[in-house]
């Protein structure tokens, strides 16, 4: 049997969504030389809710690109995932403040992937990375810039993340508690 | 995954090996459009690149995917001719693999040699072109770009023409495209088509096609590669089956040519044709063929080795 | 004879020969600028512009079409031109006749096949050509077979030779289903005639003559019936002079297997005793034979085995003939002779229809080379050929009309004389005798 908690709803994403957004002005003083890459797959809907809320709050637009990390991992020929997402970054990131957006950071080994990945379109000015959700068990010394909820978890549960883009769902964050 | 360790020839894959395929070549034709061509996820894999027969496009083609993939690849050229007799492919096989080699892509001139090496090896091998026998890796390349242009292969009316007695290519094509539930329609001269192919839809002329045609896929027509020349001249050729501005001219709307490469020129297709600029130039598909044949390749050694 | 405005013309009371419906009735034709325009049994014209030709008691036959013919040109004008070749045909009564390919240079290009057909325009008959099956007649590379259908060639013919690579062979034949055209076959394997010169049999050996056997034909006509039954070609096998061809053909016509073929008056006529008199007019390729095989020939044409017949009008220069045996070169002249020859063989001496002899050098070989000659009917041009069937004429070298005057029957008396021959709508040819009136 699973067991499941329900951590967040569809009100406090977008209220997270919004507070991030916001967040990013602050801290960057506007949204100056800004892009956005989502990771595939739920970081792709996020980076652009978060694109979207700058571009209302701002009126400029915002450049928004997609990166699927699959040929950058660590793990290839132990866990492999056939059929890779489309990575479309259409235009030059050289100089850009870059900021990654995933939805759940845990070990940090894919946005170890998704950094190389990214240094091979090019040299940013800096990285910054959001997280929807930070479940803690780091293997490398990564850490988010912005953090939806930090959520201690156990290795043996797993977060589900569900966003209405990619599941046809309402958005929905859960921990599955795997019984033994 | 891929049903099978090796790529020998088409009818051995199943339909989902191929939509798996097509599904991630798009992935690596969009880093062949990077400026930095490459990722690291075959690192440290090692690939030998067995030509037993002279071949600089696909040898080429497969050495870059390889090299997008970050694995080592080693060419190992050979005509069979200089290959010393006594020295079979499978000693020479053998010796290459004792130096933990994880694929092997291996054209031959001579029918069968790959899968006769494939059975004598543990590591995956890919048939990049046995004699007149099967070329997969072009049958799958031709597949990725009817789907890029078309989105779709259901009822696409495809009229292959030319020599079909010499062709690698078209063994492989056929197959592969009645697979996916292409309409064919041969186009050749008698001679130059093998007797069974009696019972297909076979016409004789590149006129009874060029207009109701979605696809003019054309063969090569090498006079000196028949076994005997059979086929009277190139005038004749020109006459009843090459591709020249007229013809060209005739095709339907969004209609394409393709062709395996090298072309040619004034034999199978006109100089005029090549060279054309404007609105049907677009028709023209065949450099697109070899851009896709790089991210075919690439897919199939990434879902073999990437296992 | 030729007019440059076209006379009206009028056959009064001739008996028609019709064989494409195979019958037989008595009218009178009208041809009004070069068309026929009316056939009915009594025809009145008030027109001082028109000749009128007695035909009463003759019979009028559509023009006669000869399927294989030598017209040496070009390359061997001294022999023969396509103008002095088409003037005996008209002579012999025939309106279309079908040139081989073995001129120098050889028939094998587009060029050479419309020089043909243009030097044929403006002659006294309708003169079409074949075009060679192989580059040069050397039996090693197909022709631009299609470029040369294109060009208007009614079929392809290495005659003169045969190609003895047996592949080849059946890649000519597939080739050739693309294009519907007949593949004309000269049957002799080279390896068995070779240094031959007349039939083997009894004649050669009294005579001292190297010999022909008659498996130099029946191999290669065995074989071509094979190759042709695979490859689903049409072809047509010319000048048969063996029992053993008949045979074959008869069995592969029963099995459906797409062959005709076609026989000349020379070895209808004559068997292999006519050499005796070491006469090198008799020196023909495929050889007179035996008189069992004339005797098979002739019942061929009779059971309807055989589809044609055809002159394989030869023409030589006297220095050619006038040698020894060894060194004479192959081949008789025939377009004069065809009609009588034949009809004297077939229906004087076997009483055949008359019907079915015209049949055999109208209809039915225009039905194997595809063209629409052969008939009798109103609206259209006119190629007629009206025929004295009493007559009997001896053959002599000073009447000729052709180039070359090495004909196998001088000397003979036969039976059956051409009267006129309307040619493309105009008197073309007409013997000066009594029956005209102007």
């Amino acid at each position: 049997m699973e067991e499941k908690a329900h951590i967040l709803g569809k009100n406090d994403i977008e209220r997270i969504v919004s507070r991030i957004s916001h967040e990013i002005l602050e801290k960057n003083r506007g949204p100056e030389n800004l892009i956005f890459i989502g990771l595939q797959k739920r970081g792709v809907p996020l980076s652009g809710r978060i694109a979207g809320n700058i571009e209302k709050f701002e009126g400029i637009k915002i450049k928004t690109g997609k990166l699927d990390i699959t040929f950058y991992r660590d793990d290839i020929g132990h866990n492999i995932k056939p059929v890779s997402q489309i990575t479309d970054i259409s235009f030059d990131i050289e100089g850009k403040n870059i900021i990654l957006v995933d939805d759940v950071l845990y070990t940090g080994r894919t946005i170890r992937a998704a950094m190389d990945a990214l240094i091979d379109f090019g040299r940013p000015k800096s990285i910054q990375l959001i997280v929807l959700i930070d479940r803690g068990h780091r293997e490398l010394p990564i850490r988010a810039d912005y953090v939806g909820k930090n959520l201690p978890t156990s290795r043996s549960e797993s977060v589900e993340v569900k966003l209405r883009e990619t599941d046809g769902v309402e958005d929905s964050v859960t921990v599955v508690k795997k019984e033994e | 995954m891929l049903s099978k360790k090796s790529i020998i020839g088409i009818e051995s894959l199943e339909k989902e090996d191929i939509g798996l395929v097509l599904a991630n070549a798009d992935s690596f034709l969009e880093i062949s459009g990077r400026d930095v061509k490459k990722v690291p996820v075959l690192r440290g894999k090692t690939i030998a690149n067995l030509f037993f027969e002279p071949s600089t496009r696909t040898k080429t083609s497969f050495e870059i995917a390889a090299k997008r993939l970050s694995a080592d690849i080693i060419n190992f050229s050979s005509s069979t001719s200089s290959v010393v007799k006594g020295e079979s492919i499978v000693d020479t096989l053998k010796t290459i693999l004792s130096m933990n080699v994880d694929m092997v892509i291996m054209r031959h001139s001579d029918s069968g040699a790959v899968k006769i090496a494939d059975s004598f090896v543990e590591v995956p091998v890919i048939n990049a072109g046995d004699g007149k026998n099967q070329h997969p890796t072009q049958a799958l390349l031709d597949l990725y770009t009817i789907n890029k242009v078309f989105g779709k292969f259901k009822g696409l009316k495809v009229a292959i023409v030319g020599d079909f007695i010499n062709s690698r290519v078209a063994g492989s094509n056929i197959n592969l495209f009645k697979k996916m539930g292409m309409d064919i329609t041969i186009v050749s001269p008698t001679i130059l088509l093998p007797e069974d192919f009696s019972k297909m839809d076979v016409r004789h002329c590149i006129d009874d096609v060029i207009e109701e045609s979605d696809i003019i896929y054309i063969l090569r027509m090498q006079f000196e590669r028949q076994d005997r020349k059979f086929y009277p001249s190139i005038m004749e050729y020109n006459r009843f089956l090459s591709l020249n501005m007229e013809r060209l001219g005739r095709m339907k709307p969004g209609s394409i040519v393709m062709h395996p490469g090298p072309v040619n020129r004034g034999i199978e297709i006109t100089d005029e044709v090549m060279e054309t600029r404007g609105k049907l130039r677009e028709k023209i598909v065949i450099e697109r063929q070899v851009t896709y044949g790089v991210a075919i390749r690439m897919a199939l050694i990434y879902l073999i080795l990437g296992q | 004879m030729k007019e440059s405005k076209k006379k009206n013309l009028l056959i009064k009371s001739g008996s028609i020969i019709d064989p494409w419906h195979n019958r037989e009735f008595v009218s009178d034709i009208l041809i009004k600028d070069g068309i026929i325009s009316e056939i009915k049994e009594e025809i009145k014209v008030k027109d001082n512009n028109i000749y009128e030709i007695n035909a009463e008691g003759c019979k009028v036959s559509p023009g006669f079409l000869d399927m294989h013919v030598h017209l040496r040109e070009p390359g061997f004008e001294d022999e023969e031109t396509i103008e002095t070749g088409a003037l005996a045909a008209v002579k012999g009564g025939f309106t279309t006749v079908v040139c081989m390919a073995n001129t120098r240079p050889v028939v094998d290009t587009q060029s050479l096949v419309k020089y043909i057909l243009k030097k044929g325009n403006s002659s006294a008959c309708r003169v079409l050509s074949v075009a060679a099956m192989t580059k040069g007649l050397e039996g090693k590379s197909i022709t631009e077979m299609g470029l040369l259908a294109d060009a208007g060639a009614v079929g392809f013919s290495d005659d003169g030779m045969c190609v003895s690579d047996s592949r080849l062979m059946y890649e000519i034949m597939r080739y050739s289903t693309q294009f519907d055209l007949p593949l004309i076959l000269h049957e002799e394997d080279d390896y068995i005639s070779g240094g031959g010169l007349v039939h083997e049999g009894d004649y050669s050996n009294i005579l001292g003559l190297k010999g022909i056997s008659r498996l130099s034909d029946d191999l290669m006509i065995e074989r071509d019936i094979s190759l042709a039954k695979r490859s689903g070609a049409r072809i047509h096998i010319t000048h048969l002079s063996t029992r053993g061809g008949v045979e074959m053909i008869k069995k592969a016509k029963e099995e459906g297997v797409k062959v005709t073929c076609d026989v000349t008056p020379h070895h209808l006529f004559f068997n292999d005793s006519c050499l005796t008199s070491f006469n090198t007019n008799f020196k023909v390729k495929p050889p007179i034979r035996s008189e069992e095989d004339r005797q098979a020939l002739v019942a061929g044409i009779k059971s309807g085995v055989i589809d044609a017949i055809v002159s394989d009008h030869a023409p030589h220069l006297d220095t050619e003939k006038n040698t020894t045996f060894k060194l004479a070169s192959f081949g008789t002249i025939g377009l004069e002779t065809l009609f009588s020859a034949a009809f004297t063989s077939l229906c004087v001496e076997e009483k055949m229809e008359l019907g079915k002899l015209i049949n055999l050098i109208s209809a039915a070989p225009s039905k194997i080379i595809g063209v629409d000659e052969g008939k009798i009917e109103a609206g259209r041009l006119a190629n007629l050929t009206v025929i004295d069937t009493e007559a009997e004429e001896e053959i002599k070298k000073g009447n000729i009309v052709s180039k070359s005057k090495n004909s196998a029957f001088l000397g003979q008396k036969l039976k059956g004389r051409i009267i006129c021959t309307i040619s493309r709508g105009s008197l073309a040819y007409t013997i000066n005798n009594k029956k005209e009136k102007g």
